[in-house]
């Protein structure tokens, strides 16, 4: 305890706001756990907490050149209720730890009640903003707790779920209103309650900008996200963004904050445009991302990745190379067949592909973008058709030759059913001729009375070169 | 085709059974490990550290067009021949 208030006065006087935040971290050995939880006994707590803070203090404060480093009295109380909260989820964490070696099931220490001691943590961190005072420069400490929060929240879903499949296997089957899906996350969406709160600290807070709250904005929207798209409400998300860009004339620029901040952003900020399917947009966001993210981090870059190819396919209409993909595995699992079919016009394997990876694809929502790839297959094929076809005799003497430009529909109709072994009907060919031309893939118009479909002689598949 | 579709599904469905239990137990665990943007391990970093600045996404040529033409066109204009005779014939049938 002692070692932990005086690396707690050393960040106040320096006003290092991650050092501070360290002091508040439950990821600490048995030992150290121990050793904080047994310093004091739940009598004394309070005034042993309030003396080392105001002991220690003084000894840094003599120890540095700082003048004047004392804390208000208002201050002093909000961190001792912050410390106080702190012990007594260490206590927690000491008891599920004890009860795990020793496997006994006696104890009532769960991480339900671990997730309850710890937000009682978080509620003294905003007490503390609102009422004693705390300076905006300590918003890291709402970072570890809003961090751990979710964690245990995670935890404590996990942990009840079990005990209920457990307890209920019989009796499930009786209760018919029963909501497992709102039941199942019940602590998570606590936690994004308490998380809005400090959302709304942050966004709130009036100072001037270089004392301001704000700062901790990113993270704490960040971690919203995380927990908005585990509980698969990830449309909550949009109400942040109002949120946000309502008060963005007074917010500090995305800019300038940490590069692990400005990536987790705008990663979220690309998955929900792409969900809206807003593709545009999604690929300027997941690009950003990508470009800044950092070089080694493998299972980021590929997630990004996961969302950014099926957005290149509908904008711009390219593939990911091998080399892109080379050092994701499931990258190329998920994604080279497909391109090989579609770059090769091959219709009907794209098909086949897509349903085999259906099931990921749907978990990984890209299966509905991905289906429009086939548009792109297609293209690919009725382009290989128009080649086939070769080249007309040049009108003039000397001419450059021209291709032939009209090309019969039973053509289209037999390199269609060449890969699956399915006659289409000219009607049915028709209308995917039609609509390519429509979405702009394909120039030209079909002569019905003549079964031909006749192509622009400049660019007949508009942006392939021909 | 169909009776070795049905075939196939079936056996599918019985493998799929076990699989689900199993799924059914921890899904929310599954879905943490693979879906979710992880913490980085610092706060923050230089420019030269960033995938921009590695050959990542700067360099274009790490998307390709979406269609190709290196392949022997000649393959698929006789295959296309063949099948036109094909479609023509059970037309004419």
């Amino acid at each position: 305890m002692d070692s932990m208030l005086s690396r707690f006065a050393e960040a106040q006087v320096k006003c290092l706001g991650y050092d501070l935040s360290h002091t508040l971290s439950p990821d600490l050995s048995y030992e150290n756990l121990r050793a904080v939880y047994k310093s004091c006994n739940a009598h004394d707590v309070k005034a042993v907490i309030k003396r080392g803070i105001q002991n220690s203090i003084q000894n840094s404060v003599a120890g540095s050149q700082v003048v004047g480093g004392q804390l208000p009295k208002e201050e002093v109380q909000g961190w001792v209720e912050v410390y106080h909260a702190y012990w007594k989820a260490v206590g927690e964490l000491l008891a599920i730890q004890e009860s795990s070696t020793t496997n006994g099931k006696s104890s009532n220490s769960s991480w339900s009640t671990i997730y309850e001691s710890w937000k009682e943590l978080l509620s003294a961190l905003i007490r503390g903003y609102l009422s004693h005072g705390f300076e905006a420069w300590t918003v890291p400490c709402l970072y570890v707790a809003g961090r751990h929060l979710r964690v245990f929240a995670i935890k404590a879903d996990t942990e009840r779920s079990n005990n209920m499949s457990l307890e209920s296997t019989a009796e499930a089957n009786f209760e018919d209103d029963f909501n497992p899906e709102s039941e199942k996350n019940q602590m998570l969406e606590d936690c994004a309650r308490q998380l809005n709160r400090v959302f709304n600290l942050c966004l709130s807070d009036r100072a001037p900008i270089d004392q301001s709250r704000k700062w901790g904005i990113y993270y704490v929207i960040n971690l919203l996200f995380k927990t908005y798209f585990k509980l698969n409400s990830a449309s909550l998300s949009k109400n942040i963004l109002k949120a946000l860009s309502a008060g963005r004339g007074d917010m500090p620029a995305l800019e300038s904050f940490p590069k692990s901040q400005q990536v987790t952003f705008k990663y979220y900020e690309g998955v929900l445009c792409f969900l809206e399917e807003n593709y545009v947009e999604a690929e300027k966001h997941l690009t950003k991302a990508l470009d800044m993210c950092h070089k080694d981090a493998l299972k980021n870059k590929e997630l990004i990745l996961t969302y950014l190819v099926p957005c290149h396919l509908l904008t711009t209409h390219t593939l990911p190379s091998q080399k892109l993909l080379e050092p994701y595995p499931r990258l190329q699992k998920l994604f080279l067949p497909l391109s090989r079919h579609i770059r090769k016009g091959e219709l009907h394997a794209f098909d086949l592909a897509l349903q085999e990876g259906e099931d990921e694809f749907v978990k990984r929502r890209i299966y509905l973008t991905l289906e429009r790839g086939r548009d792109i297959a297609l293209r690919n094929l009725l382009r290989k058709v128009f080649f086939a076809g070769g080249f007309e005799e040049p009108k003039a003497e000397g001419g450059k030759p021209v291709r032939r430009t009209r090309v019969p529909i039973a053509e289209f109709a037999a390199a269609i059913s060449l890969g699956s072994q399915e006659t289409l009907d000219n009607d049915e060919v028709e209308c995917l001729l039609a609509n390519m031309v429509y979405k702009n893939l394909m120039k030209g118009y079909i002569a019905r009375e003549r079964g031909m479909m006749v192509l622009s002689k400049s660019g007949a598949f508009p942006g392939t070169g021909i | 085709m169909a009776s070795q579709d049905a075939a196939n599904k079936d056996s599918k469905a019985a493998e799929a059974k076990p699989e689900q239990a199993v799924a059914d137990q921890k899904p929310a665990a599954a879905l943490e490990e693979d879906d979710e943007f992880e913490d980085f391990p610092v706060d923050d970093w230089e420019a030269e550290d960033t995938e921009a600045a590695n050959g990542g996404e700067g360099g274009k040529h790490l998307w390709e067009e979406s269609w190709d033409d290196d392949d022997t066109s000649d393959d698929f204009s006789t295959q296309l021949k063949e099948e036109l005779k094909k479609v023509e014939a059970s037309k004419k049938r």
